[in-house]
């Protein structure tokens, strides 16, 4: 364990309605085992002794799967290292007398409430359109009555394994959600359980994003080098494939 | 307080199906005409939520992160249990119900715990109907795997990712009732009280974390699955946003709190490395099935562990325990690893770890095969220590994990206010003094899915309910109760930051004094300390805690103010729990009653009862009330690992 | 409706991209049969051209639809950009990228417009300005043993070449062929159908250029 020194630019703004700009900060002697929000909560340790207003960002289960951290470091969604969330990259990562710019994730559907703290409400409202499975609570039939290959089953669950952080709309240069759209999509359309809906899912979940003010996709892979949990834009791929099928062979109403 | 557990009549396996034969129902067409407001999205409240709606009921569901699906089940890694049997190996609902009861040391309810266990395998049914991947064989049927030392097969999982994909697919419900318009959902709300109108449960009221608005919500019944309380300790791994402050609030307003000191203390997590250490990580108790715990012979040893000889080594749990060995319960492994740290021989720069080796197993098995089993741990584990558990044995300590007390419930899930329901981890119903691997989910998700419906349908026939607003006198006052204390926290935030203490610093204080006093082992000099100092850090809190800002918009120095606040009034029930219970049972060590050997010794002729207190107003002590445990399908025996 | 859904949804617009794109490298392509005629000799290819020449029909449909999906691509592709430039990448104080090789697709607009002003050029100073009695070859020949002309086809072609150094791979992903089993080949395609094109236009016009027959 050694100790670092770093300066901090960071985005500061009171509420959704303020003008933010970035504010310059320094902290001394943070443990490079120490983790990313640890080093945040020593600077607002020191920034509350000193009767300033901490910096407020998100966080909850700091072991990189509920999703609720995140911002951009040097231009990088949750920062430098592959396949990590903010509260998994570790202060080793950086170099004593390091300059460290932190921002929120941007983007027109993701608001900023103060600081880092944005609100990712729109992709509630995607899953709302379609991403689950017509199912009601008891009745159903018994688990190993339909049977799956582990390696249908293992596709699914690559793509499941989406913690809805936002990384991906942050880093699209046209701040497009298919990456999340699209695991959601790919999980139920690998799945026998997720056939029934299958045809209308993709475009009422498509429609949705689109209606939220996300992108569209440009095959720019920045998502997929961003995403902390290595979600493949093969998804996408997928996602395309489905909405086309749901176009052509699906109900028209 | 009267303490009806309320158990159905007939045999065990009949009891759950009595109850819903002679409970009461609500009618289809009615149900839309009933409210229930349910606090918590994390399998639990979502289950919960979802379920209710889908049956017709008007819910409004309430959380504290940006969405429902953060909620800190997500977090668990290891599986969820079932009966399933899909193994052939011997399991049946009986096992699983032994297994649950035996595991809590004899300290829960068996009509609760059989109902728990009979409910599993629906559990699974309806995760697999939702598209939740559990893991399958090669020829499609569902995997299974063994966990904390179970003789069967009966845990499912995602991956290491079972916590979430379970949540992942209560959220789809929720979610899909959300879009029918029969679940409000309000996220970022924190519930700060309890409304009780007439003695019944009818609201709450919360504080919106964005606008700081206060808000009320009344309803016909108000359902609490808020989680557990672990965090009373600080450093623990549970979520950041874990708190207590539903269940004290309840508790305050007359609700019962069931054994509080019983709280699990998990052998495998990531040793502490520093004083801004701010939540400590978990790595599954499955490495303990091929890692090897062991520390050096040698106190205060410097080698490194490569160069430290086979004969100077000290795997003490294969020596303590021959059949057991390193798959002893989680209480039994985390209170060696202390013992052994508390005697000089722990390692690591703070000597607070022991080691878990691997270098046998992948002698045995091969490298690949074990990386197969534990790579993600390993890369988990390497990202956070920067050490590579297939070239160095890994470093472990135990830490605060789950928390069997909670809000007393009878069999209706409901706690001694009447409409005031609890689930999930936040009630003590199913655990007794000490959870299995793999049964929270199992539990959080029955109550919500399956039980939780029969007894509200129960509640809402076989009661009238008076039409209740916001504007009654009830709510009114609750707001400013909650206002006043919000405006309390704030009174030193004038005349400036200087000679004053962060919310984070007093929570610390509280964290170490409870995990020296009231941690792994209790005695009772200990415990009357804590008891002494708590007033100590209650009082600085209040004149000393300075948190910036204001209470009209976001301000997250307040809300963990709030949290802390509760929680340091919270550990004075935990400590005198602790202190009132004379034994040692599960989780709960007493030194003073140990075995010759120095194991655990329970004393049934004494406490074999569920430990209730009772709120009697600021400043009076609490009141001990007591739920007798009777016995009739089990006998209770002495738990034994050697 | 269903193409009202499709044309106004942001995948439908994609895959409109996609789809007329596919059909200009299908054009390129049969153009570049054509123009092997050339290496044959000034006459084969003047045989060709008047063949083609001969049936206006053909022809007609031809430009007409060739000038739709010229038009069709350019206009959703000015779209997309323009509705992309609401949100930009630059949106942040620091700005990395981290995906390899970012430049060919933040330049698609770039390459594009281009290569519209290079098929301008081209289509006016070959198919439109000669007059009848002009024979194409040697209108051909003549363009191209002027050295700068040259040098403008070639940046054509790089243009083209860098559009589809991302395009090939893109219009494939958006039409949702993306399987391990094909990545390496998708990926090899994705250099060598440029890379091709490149090659074999540049090639026509150096040969031109050095043989010039007059
Ligand atoms: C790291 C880890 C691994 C685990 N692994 C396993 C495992 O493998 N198997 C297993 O069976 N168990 C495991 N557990 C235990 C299990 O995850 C939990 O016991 C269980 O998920 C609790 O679920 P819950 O629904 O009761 O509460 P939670 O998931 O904690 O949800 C609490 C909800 O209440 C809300 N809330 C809390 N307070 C308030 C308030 N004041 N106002 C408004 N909302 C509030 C929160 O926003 C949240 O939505 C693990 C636990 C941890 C920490
Ligand atoms: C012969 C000429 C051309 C060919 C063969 C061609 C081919 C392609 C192909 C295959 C794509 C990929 C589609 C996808 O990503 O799905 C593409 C994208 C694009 N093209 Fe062209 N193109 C040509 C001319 C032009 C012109 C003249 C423009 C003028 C503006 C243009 C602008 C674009 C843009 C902006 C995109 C990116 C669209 C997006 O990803 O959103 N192209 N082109
Ligand atoms: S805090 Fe949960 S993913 Fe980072």
């Amino acid at each position: 364990m050694s100790e670092i020194n770093l300066t901090l630019k960071i985005w500061r703004q009171p509420n959704a309605e303020a003008e933010g700009k970035v504010e310059t900060y320094s902290v001394e002697n943070i443990s490079t085992d120490s983790s990313f929000l640890e080093m945040l909560d020593v600077l607002n340790e020191k920034l509350t002794h000193e009767g300033v207003d901490p910096v407020a960002f998100d966080h909850d289960c700091r072991e990189g799967i509920c999703g609720m951290c995140g911002a951009v470091v040097n231009g990088v969604a949750h920062g430098p290292e592959k396949e990590t969330t903010l509260c998994q990259l570790h202060m080793r990562h950086f170099k004593n007398g390091d300059t460290i710019v932190i921002e929120p994730f941007r983007s027109r559907a993701f608001p900023i409430y103060k600081d880092l703290m944005i609100d990712r409400s729109a992709f509630d409202r995607i899953i709302q359109a379609g991403g689950y499975t017509n199912v009601n609570t008891g009745g159903t039939p018994d688990a190993n009555s339909v049977r799956i290959s582990s390696q249908q089953l293992e596709l699914a669950m690559d793509a499941a394994a989406c913690i809805g952080c936002g990384a991906c709309v942050a880093s699209c240069p046209n701040g497009s959600a298919m990456l999340f759209t699209s695991a959601k999509v790919s999980q139920l359309a690998l799945l026998p359980q997720g056939q029934v809906e299958r045809k209308e899912r993709a475009q009422a979940m498509v429609q949705c994003m689109d209606g939220e003010g996300f992108g569209h996709c440009t095959n720019t892979k920045e998502c997929e080098a961003v995403c902390p949990k290595g979600i493949s834009i093969s998804n996408i791929a997928r996602l395309n494939r489905e909405f086309l099928k749901g176009i052509f062979t699906g109900r028209d109403d | 307080m009267e303490l009806k557990s309320n158990v159905p009549e007939g045999p065990l396996e009949k009891k759950w199906d009595n109850y819903r034969f002679s409970s009461k129902l609500v009618n289809p067409a009615n149900r839309r005409k009933f409210s229930i407001i349910i606090v918590g999205t994390g399998l639990a409240g979502g289950a919960a939520a979802a379920t209710l709606a889908e049956q017709g009921y008007q819910v409004k569901s309430f959380c504290i992160q940006d969405t429902p699906r953060r909620a800190h089940s997500i977090a668990a890694q290891g599986g969820i249990n079932a009966a399933k049997n899909y193994q052939n190996d011997g399991d049946s609902i009986f096992r699983l119900f032994y297994d649950t009861i035996k595991g809590g040391d004899f300290r829960s309810r068996e009509a609760n715990v059989y109902r728990l266990a009979q409910v599993s395998n629906e559990i699974i049914d309806q995760c697999v109907a939702q598209g939740v991947p559990f893991a399958r064989e090669y020829g499609g049927t569902l995997a299974n795997r063994s966990f904390g030392g179970a003789q069967v097969s009966r845990t499912f999982y995602a991956r290491g990712q079972t916590g979430q994909q379970l949540l992942l697919g209560a959220y789809s419900a929720l979610s899909r009732q959300i879009k029918a318009g029969r679940v409000t959902m309000y996220t970022r709300r924190e519930m700060m009280d309890v409304v009780v109108v007439d003695g019944r449960a009818r609201g709450i009221t919360v504080r919106n974390i964005i606008t700081g608005e206060i808000e009320s919500h009344a309803a016909d019944l108000v359902i609490l699955g808020t989680g557990g309380y672990g965090n009373v300790y600080f450093l623990s791994t549970n979520a950041m946003a874990s708190n207590v402050t539903a269940a004290v609030r309840a508790y305050k307003k007359g609700a019962g709190f069931a054994n509080p000191c019983y709280v699990q203390i998990h052998p495998t997590c990531i040793p502490v490395h520093g004083d801004f250490q701010s939540k400590l990580t978990l790595m599954s108790e499955s490495l303990r099935n091929d890692g090897r715990v062991w520390v050096p012979k040698k106190k205060g040893e410097t080698r490194k562990a490569a160069d430290i000889p086979e004969n100077e080594r000290d795997y003490y749990l294969e020596n303590k325990y021959p059949s057991f060995g390193n798959l002893v319960p989680r209480d039994v492994a985390s209170r060696n690893a202390k013992e052994k740290c508390d005697e000089g021989q722990g390692v690591g720069p703070t000597g607070l770890a022991v080691y878990l080796d691997f270098a046998e197993a992948i002698q045995r098995d091969g490298a690949d095969v074990i990386f197969r089993k534990y790579g993600n741990l390993f890369q988990m584990y390497q990202k956070i220590v920067n050490v590579d558990p297939m070239k160095e044995p890994m470093m472990i300590y135990p830490a605060v994990h789950y928390t069997m007390g909670g809000l007393w419930v009878d069999y209706n899930l409901m706690t001694t206010i009447p409409g005031l329901f609890a689930i999930g981890e936040c009630n003590f119903s199913d655990h007794g003094a000490n959870r299995l691997g793999a049964s929270a989910l199992m539990q959080g998700l029955a109550d919500g899915y399956f039980v939780i419906a029969a007894c509200v349908a129960n509640y809402l026939g076989t009661n009238k309910f008076a039409k209740v607003d916001e504007t009654n006198e009830a709510f009114l006052s609750s707001r400013r109760e909650v206002e006043d204390r919000l405006q309390k926290l704030l009174k030193n935030s004038t005349g400036g930051s200087a000679g004053k203490c962060t919310v984070d610093e007093i929570h610390k204080e509280l964290g170490k004094l409870m995990w020296d006093y009231c941690g792994m082992a209790r005695n009772k000099e200990g415990l009357e300390h804590a008891l002494k100092e708590l007033p100590g850090i209650r009082q600085k809190f209040w004149d000393k805690v300075y948190i910036p800002g204001s209470t009209k918009d976001i301000n997250q120095s307040l809300e963990r103010a709030g949290r802390v606040a509760d929680f340091i009034d919270f550990a004075e029930i935990v400590v005198r729990d602790a202190l009132a219970r004379g034994e040692s049972c599960g989780c709960h060590l007493r030194e003073e009653s140990q075995t010759e050997e120095n194991e655990a010794l329970r004393d049934d002729a004494n406490y074999s009862h569920v430990a209730v207190w009772e709120y009697t107003g600021e400043g009076s002590e609490p009141k001990l009330n007591i739920e007798p445990l009777t016995f009739e399908n089990v006998t209770p025996s002495q738990r034994s690992y050697k | 409706m269903w193409f009202v859904r499709f044309l106004t949804s942001s995948i439908g617009k994609k895959m409109v991209m996609a789809v007329t794109g596919l059909c200009l490298i299908l054009f390129l392509c049969v153009h570049a049969a054509g123009n092997v005629t050339i290496f044959v000799g000034s006459a084969v290819f003047q045989g060709y051209a008047e063949n083609l020449h001969s049936h206006p029909v053909i022809v007609f449909i031809f430009r007409v639809g060739l000038l739709a999906l010229f038009l069709i691509h350019i206009g959703v592709g000015l779209l997309l950009w323009q509705e992309g430039r609401k949100e930009g990448k630059n949106r942040y104080v620091v700005n990395t990228w981290v995906s390899k090789n970012p430049y060919a697709m933040s330049t698609m607009p770039y390459t594009g417009l281009f290569i519209l002003f290079f098929v301008l050029i081209h289509v006016f100073g070959f198919a439109v300005a000669p007059t009848h009695d002009q024979m194409i070859s040697h209108v051909i020949d003549d363009a191209l043993s002027n050295f700068f002309y040259v040098l403008l086809y070639l940046a054509g072609f790089a243009a083209l070449f860098i559009h589809l150094s991302h395009g090939f791979w893109s219009m494939l992903q958006t039409v949702g062929i993306n399987h391990p089993r094909y990545n390496t080949l998708i990926a090899r395609a994705t250099w060598v159908v440029p890379g091709g094109f490149l090659c074999f236009f540049s090639l026509i016009a150096l040969y031109l250029l050095t043989t010039s027959t007059y």
